[in-house]
C-alpha cells in the first residue's frame, strides 16, 4: 500500500466521520425558510369564529404577525399563552396586526379550542391548506412577520417560547414597528 | 307479511345505487396531477413523494397541485411554485445546478476515472509478468484427455 | 423481577466481555493457553448470559408486564401473539439486544468450530468479538436500555406501530442483523490475519461459508424488507431508495464484491491487501449503517427516536472499530506486497477487479445519494433530497453495467483468454442479447433501460445455458448417460461453480422481475361508488360492497372489489382502510391476486361520508419474478454452503 493510499484512506475517514459529527448536532426541524424577504403571498378566507370574510387586502401596508395553528396540535397549545400575551403587548401600536391561521382542522374544534384558551385577535379558516403551501408552512405552529412593504421578514417554525418570544418581540417585531423605514432584518431560525 | 320489509328495504338500497352504477376512469387532469406529484417530495415524511404518501400535507399538496392544473398551468409551471415555496428540498431529486452536479457526475467519474487507473495498474502486471513458456507440443490423445481434464479444471 | 435477571444477566455480559478482551491480551502476551480458554468460556458465558436477557425480554412482552417501560411502548394486551414476537425487535433498544445476542450467538459457535483447526487465531478472534459486544453492551445498558421499569406500571402498553404488525417484520430484522454480524466472522478473522501477521488463504478458506452465509442472510433480510414495504405501505412498490434501505443495500454491496475477489485470492494468491480492505468496508458499512439508522443524522421512515448522547456514543464505538480496523490494514499492508502475475488483460482476474470497481463505484452511488443532504445541510445550511429518480438515473446505469460482467466473467478463463476462446464463447450470447433486443422492439418495447436490461439479461442467461449444455453433454457422453443425468453430476462433480450459476440466474431472474414491474407498472386511481367500476389494463374492478370489519386489535372499512377479465369473474380483492384500536393510527392494507406471475394490487386509500371510495389499482407484471429471483439465489447459496466438501478445501 502506497504512501498516497494511505493519506487517502485516512483523509477519507476522516472527512466521514467529521462530517458524521457535524450531523449529529443539526436539528432535523431545521429546514431553511426560502420566503423570508420575499412578498407574502396574498390570503384571504372566513373568520373562524365570526364566519366574516378576512384578507390581506385590509391589512395592507401594516406589520402582520402571521401564526399557523390548528386545535389537534400539541405545541400550539403550549405556546397559546404567549401568543396572547405577544397581543396584548403590541394591540395598541396603529400599525401591528395579528392573524391566527387555522390549519388542517375542523371548524366546531377550532372554536371549542379558541374558547378554551382565550381569544383576542382575529383568526382566519384554511381548510383546504392551501394558503399553508403558499407560506411553505411544513406543519403548525409555524409563525410568520410581514412588514409594511408586504415582505416576509421573518420565519420561525415551532412553538414560541422562551427565548424565541423575546427574539420574536425585541428583534424583530420592536425594530419592524418603530423605524419607518426598517432595516433588513435577517431570517429566523437564530435563537 | 313482516319478513317482506327488510327486504323491501334492501331493495331500497341496492336498486338507486345499480340504477346510478357507471364506469368510472381517470381524466386527463389526474394523470397529470400524478405525474406531477410523483416528482414532488411530501414535506413531513421522508424521502416520500406527495403522490405515495398519505399525509395529509401530501393530500393538500395534491390537491393544490389539481387546482393548478385545472387552471391550466404547465407542470413546469406548478413544480416552480412549490419549488418557490419550498426550496430545493421540495424537489425529489436535486436540481441538477450548481452544487448539486457534483453527486449527478460524482459516479461516472469514479466509474471512467477508477476504470482507466485500472486498465493501466493490470497493464503494467501484465508487461512485468514473463511470458509463460510455450508447451510442448502433445500427441493427439494426451491432448484430448488434457483438455477434458483442463475443462473440468477451469470450471472449479 | 423477571426483567431484572435478564437486566442483571446482561450486566454480567458486559463485565465478560472485557474480561474477554483482557484474557486474549494476555493470551497474546503470555502465550499461555489457559488465557485463550477462559476468553472461550466467558464469550461462552456472554451467549448464554445474552440468550437470558433475550428470554427474560420475550418473556415480559408474553407476559404482557407493562411495567417494562420497553414492552410498554411497542405492545398492547390486545396485539396478536404472532406480532408480539415481532415487538421485541420493533423498536431501537430490543433491536439492538437482539443484534449484539446474534452477534455472540455467531461468534460463539465461530470459537468452538474452528477451535482446534485455528488455535493462532482464536485469541484475536475472540478480543475483536468481545469488543464488538462490549461496544453493543455499553450502548445497551447505559443508553438504550430495554430493561428498565416504568413505575407506575400503564394499564394497557401503548401498542406496536401497526406498519410493523406484519408477518414480514418477524423475520426482516433478524434476517439483516444475521447478515450485518454475519460478516464480522470474516471480518474477525482478517483482522486476526493482519494482525498476527498469517497472511495467506488460510482465513479465506476457513471464513468462506461464513461470508456466503452472511451474504444470504443479508440478501434474504433485504428482499423480506421489500417484501414488506410491498404490502404494507401501499403504494405498489418495494423499494424506496429510503436511507434506511441503503444502509442495509451498502454492506450488501461490498460484501458482494469481496464475495467473489476473495476467489481470486484462493486461485491465484493475489489482491491479499484488497480483499482485506473489502471484508473491513463490509463490515464498517454494516456498522455505519447502525449509526446512520439510529443516530438521527438522517431522518428516514424507519429512524428509531435518537438524541445526540446516544448518537455520539455510537460514532465514538464506530469510529474505534473502523480506527482499529483501518489502522492495522495501513500499518501492515507493507508486508502484503502480493507478487502479482498478469499473464493478460483479458482473463477471469481482470475481470473480477472491474467486476470490484463496478460493485465498489456502485456502493459509492448510494453512499453519495444517503450522505448528500446531510452534506448540503452541514456546508449550506441547505436541504434537498435525494430520492428515487436519482437512482434510477445514476444507480441504474452501473447495476447492468455489473449484470454484463456477470455474464463476461465466469467464461473468461483464468490467467489468458485468447481472441479465439472469446470468439467462440461470446458470439452466440451477444447474439441473443441482439435478439432480445429486436424482438422486444418489435413488441413495442421503447424504453432505453428495459432493452438494455433486455440484452444484459440476454446475453448472461445465454451464457450461462451454453455452459450448463456443453459441460452436462460432455459428461453425458463420457459417462454415456442421458442429458439430465449429465447435467446432474456434471453438478455435482463442480457444485461450487454451479451454485454461482444458479445464483447468477437468480439475479438474472430479479433483473427482469424489477425491470418489468418499474417500467410497465401501470396505475390508475379512481372515486367511485357501490357498483362502480372501472377498467385497468386488461380488467374491469367493479366496487360490489364496503362494509365494516373488526379485527383483533383494529376495525376497518373493507371495499369487497370484482375483477374481471372480460366476463370471467377472476377473484374479489378486499382492500382494507384500518384503525388501530390502541394508537387510533389509521393503515391501508392492500389486496393483492397473482395473475401471469404479476400482480393485480388494489388499496382503498379513502372512504369519504357519503360512500365514495377512492380506489387506487396497480398492475405490477412480473413482479413474482422479484421474490423468484431472489428464492433462487438462495438455492444457489444452499448448494453452495451444503456442497460435500472437496480434497483441497
Amino acid at each position: 500500500m502506497t504512501r498516497t493510499t494511505q493519506i487517502t484512506i485516512f483523509v477519507v475517514l476522516l472527512a466521514l466521520l467529521s462530517l458524521f459529527y457535524q450531523g449529529l448536532w443539526g436539528d432535523p426541524r431545521h429546514i431553511p425558510p426560502v420566503l423570508v424577504d420575499t412578498p407574502a403571498p396574498v390570503f384571504e378566507g372566513p373568520d373562524v369564529e365570526s364566519g366574516e370574510p378576512l384578507s390581506s387586502e385590509q391589512y395592507k401596508g401594516k406589520v402582520i404577525l402571521v401564526n399557523f395553528w390548528a386545535s389537534w396540535c400539541q405545541e400550539c397549545k403550549v405556546e397559546h399563552e404567549n401568543l396572547l400575551r405577544l397581543y396584548e403587548e403590541f394591540k395598541d401600536h396603529p400599525e401591528f396586526v395579528m392573524l391566527g391561521i387555522n390549519y388542517q382542522d375542523e371548524i366546531p374544534k377550532a372554536r371549542a379550542y379558541l374558547q378554551r384558551y382565550g381569544s383576542s385577535f382575529p383568526h382566519m379558516q384554511d381548510v383546504k391548506g392551501a394558503l399553508a403551501i403558499d407560506f411553505g408552512v411544513y406543519g403548525v405552529p409555524e409563525t410568520f412577520v410581514i412588514d409594511r412593504q408586504g415582505i416576509i421578514r421573518h420565519k420561525w417554525i415551532g412553538p414560541i417560547v422562551d427565548n424565541v418570544y423575546t427574539n420574536l418581540t425585541q428583534n424583530v417585531l420592536t425594530p419592524l414597528l418603530s423605524d419607518p423605514t426598517p432595516p433588513r432584518q435577517g431570517s429566523g431560525q437564530t435563537t | 307479511m313482516f319478513r317482506l320489509v327488510p327486504i323491501l328495504i334492501i331493495l331500497c338500497f341496492v336498486f338507486p345505487t345499480a340504477g346510478l352504477a357507471e364506469v368510472v376512469d381517470e381524466t386527463e387532469i389526474d394523470q397529470q396531477v400524478r405525474e406531477i406529484a410523483k416528482t414532488l417530495r411530501c414535506t413531513v415524511c421522508q424521502t416520500e413523494n406527495i403522490w405515495e404518501s398519505g399525509a395529509p400535507l401530501a393530500h393538500q399538496m395534491r390537491e393544490a397541485v389539481r387546482e393548478r392544473v385545472r387552471q391550466g398551468q404547465s407542470a413546469e409551471e406548478i413544480r416552480a411554485y412549490f419549488h418557490s415555496r419550498y426550496g430545493d428540498y421540495i424537489m425529489m431529486e436535486p436540481p441538477k445546478q450548481g452544487v448539486n452536479w457534483l453527486i449527478w457526475v460524482a459516479p461516472f467519474l469514479l466509474l471512467f476515472g477508477g476504470g482507466i487507473l485500472l486498465w493501466r495498474e493490470v497493464k503494467g502486471w501484465v508487461t512485468r509478468t514473463p511470458a509463460p513458456q510455450p508447451p510442448p507440443a502433445l500427441d493427439e490423445t494426451s491432448r484430448r484427455r488434457i483438455e477434458r481434464e483442463l475443462h473440468q479444471d477451469k470450471l472449479e | 423481577m423477571i426483567i431484572e435477571i435478564g437486566h442483571f444477566s446482561a450486566v454480567i455480559a458486559l463485565v465478560l466481555a472485557v474480561f474477554g478482551i483482557a484474557s486474549s491480551g494476555l493470551a497474546l502476551r503470555t502465550h499461555n493457553a489457559d488465557w485463550v480458554r477462559a476468553g472461550r468460556m466467558a464469550l461462552t458465558l456472554i451467549f448464554i448470559l445474552l440468550a437470558v436477557g433475550m428470554a427474560a425480554l420475550i418473556y415480559s412482552f408474553l407476559a404482557r408486564d407493562f411495567s417494562v417501560h420497553y414492552v410498554a411502548t411497542n405492545s398492547n394486551s390486545q396485539l396478536p401473539l404472532f406480532y408480539t414476537i415481532a415487538a421485541v425487535w420493533g423498536g431501537h433498544e430490543g433491536s439492538l439486544l437482539l443484534w449484539v445476542f446474534i452477534l455472540s450467538t455467531f461468534s460463539t459457535i465461530a470459537v468452538w468450530l474452528h477451535w482446534r483447526t485455528q488455535p493462532a487465531i482464536m485469541p484475536y478472534l475472540i478480543g475483536m468479538e468481545c469488543l464488538v459486544i462490549l461496544g453493543f453492551l455499553l450502548l445497551i445498558l447505559f443508553l438504550s436500555s430495554p430493561f428498565d421499569r416504568l413505575i407506575p406500571a400503564p394499564p394497557d402498553g401503548k401498542d406496536l406501530n401497526p406498519l410493523l404488525q406484519d408477518p414480514a417484520m418477524v423475520m426482516h430484522p433478524p434476517m439483516l442483523y444475521m447478515g450485518y454480524v454475519g460478516f464480522s466472522i470474516p471480518f474477525s478473522f482478517a483482522m486476526a490475519a493482519l494482525l498476527s501477521g498469517r497472511l495467506g488463504e488460510e482465513w479465506i478458506k476457513v471464513t468462506q461459508r461464513w461470508t456466503i452465509f452472511a451474504w444470504v442472510c443479508l440478501t434474504t433480510g433485504i428482499l423480506l424488507g421489500g417484501y414488506w414495504a410491498y404490502y404494507e405501505l401501499g403504494w405498489g412498490g418495494y423499494w424506496g431508495w429510503d436511507p434506511v434501505e441503503n444502509a442495509s443495500f451498502m454492506p450488501w454491496l461490498v460484501g458482494t464484491a469481496f464475495l467473489h475477489s476473495v476467489m481470486v485470492q484462493e486461485k491465484r494468491k493475489m489482491f491479499k491487501v484488497w480483499n482485506l480492505f473489502l471484508i473491513i468496508v463490509t463490515f464498517s458499512l454494516s456498522l455505519i449503517g447502525t449509526f446512520l439508522v439510529r443516530s438521527g443524522v438522517l431522518t428516514s421512515v424507519h429512524t428509531f427516536a435518537t438524541d445526540p448522547e446516544r448518537g455520539l456514543y455510537i460514532l465514538i464505538f464506530v469510529t474505534t472499530i473502523i480506527g482499529i480496523a483501518f489502522g492495522s490494514l495501513m500499518l501492515r499492508a507493507n508486508k502484503l506486497k502480493s507478487q502479482i502475475e498478469m499473464d493478460s488483460m483479458v482473463s477471469r482476474e481482470s475481470v473480477f477487479l472491474f467486476n470490484n470497481l463496478f460493485f465498489l463505484v456502485a456502493t459509492a452511488t448510494v453512499f453519495l445519494g444517503t450522505l448528500y443532504p446531510l452534506m448540503i445541510e452541514t456546508w449550506q445550511g441547505a436541504k434537498v433530497t435525494v430520492g428515487p429518480p436519482y437512482y434510477n438515473a445514476v444507480f441504474m446505469p452501473i447495476a447492468l453495467g455489473l449484470l454484463f460482467l456477470m455474464g463476461v466473467g465466469p467464461y473468461i478463463p483464468w490467467r489468458k483468454a485468447s481472441q479465439a476462446s472469446l470468439k467462440k464463447n461470446f458470439l452466440i450470447p451477444v447474439g441473443v442479447g441482439v435478439v432480445s433486443i429486436v424482438v422486444l422492439f418489435a413488441l413495442g418495447i421503447r424504453s432505453l433501460f428495459a432493452l438494455t436490461g433486455a440484452f444484459v439479461v440476454g446475453f448472461s442467461g445465454a451464457a450461462i445455458l451454453i455452459d450448463v449444455g456443453k459441460i452436462s453433454s460432455l459428461y453425458a457422453r463420457r459417462d454415456s448417460i442421458n442429458l439430465l443425468k449429465g447435467f446432474l453430476s456434471a453438478f455435482t462433480a463442480n457444485q461450487r461453480r454451479y451454485s454461482g450459476l444458479v445464483t447468477h440466474v437468480g439475479v438474472l431472474v430479479l433483473v427482469i422481475g424489477i425491470i418489468a414491474s418499474t417500467v410497465y407498472q401501470t396505475e390508475k386511481v379512481v372515486s367511485l361508488r357501490v357498483g362502480d367500476e372501472f377498467v385497468i389494463d386488461d380488467y374491469r374492478v367493479k366496487l360490489e360492497r364496503i362494509h365494516d370489519v373488526r379485527g383483533k386489535n383494529w376495525t376497518a372499512q373493507e371495499g369487497v372489489f370484482e375483477v374481471y377479465e372480460g366476463n370471467t369473474l377472476l377473484t374479489k380483492l378486499r382492500p382494507q382502510k384500518r384503525v388501530y384500536d390502541a394508537s387510533q393510527t389509521p393503515t391501508t392494507e392492500s389486496a393483492i391476486y397473482a395473475k401471469n406471475m404479476g400482480h393485480i394490487f388494489l388499496t382503498m386509500p379513502d372512504v369519504s361520508a357519503d360512500g365514495v371510495a377512492v380506489a387506487r389499482g396497480v398492475i405490477n407484471p412480473l413482479i413474482l419474478w422479484v421474490w423468484g429471483g431472489g428464492g433462487i439465489m438462495g438455492l444457489g447459496v444452499l448448494l453452495n454452503i451444503f456442497r460435500p466438501r472437496k480434497r483441497d478445501e
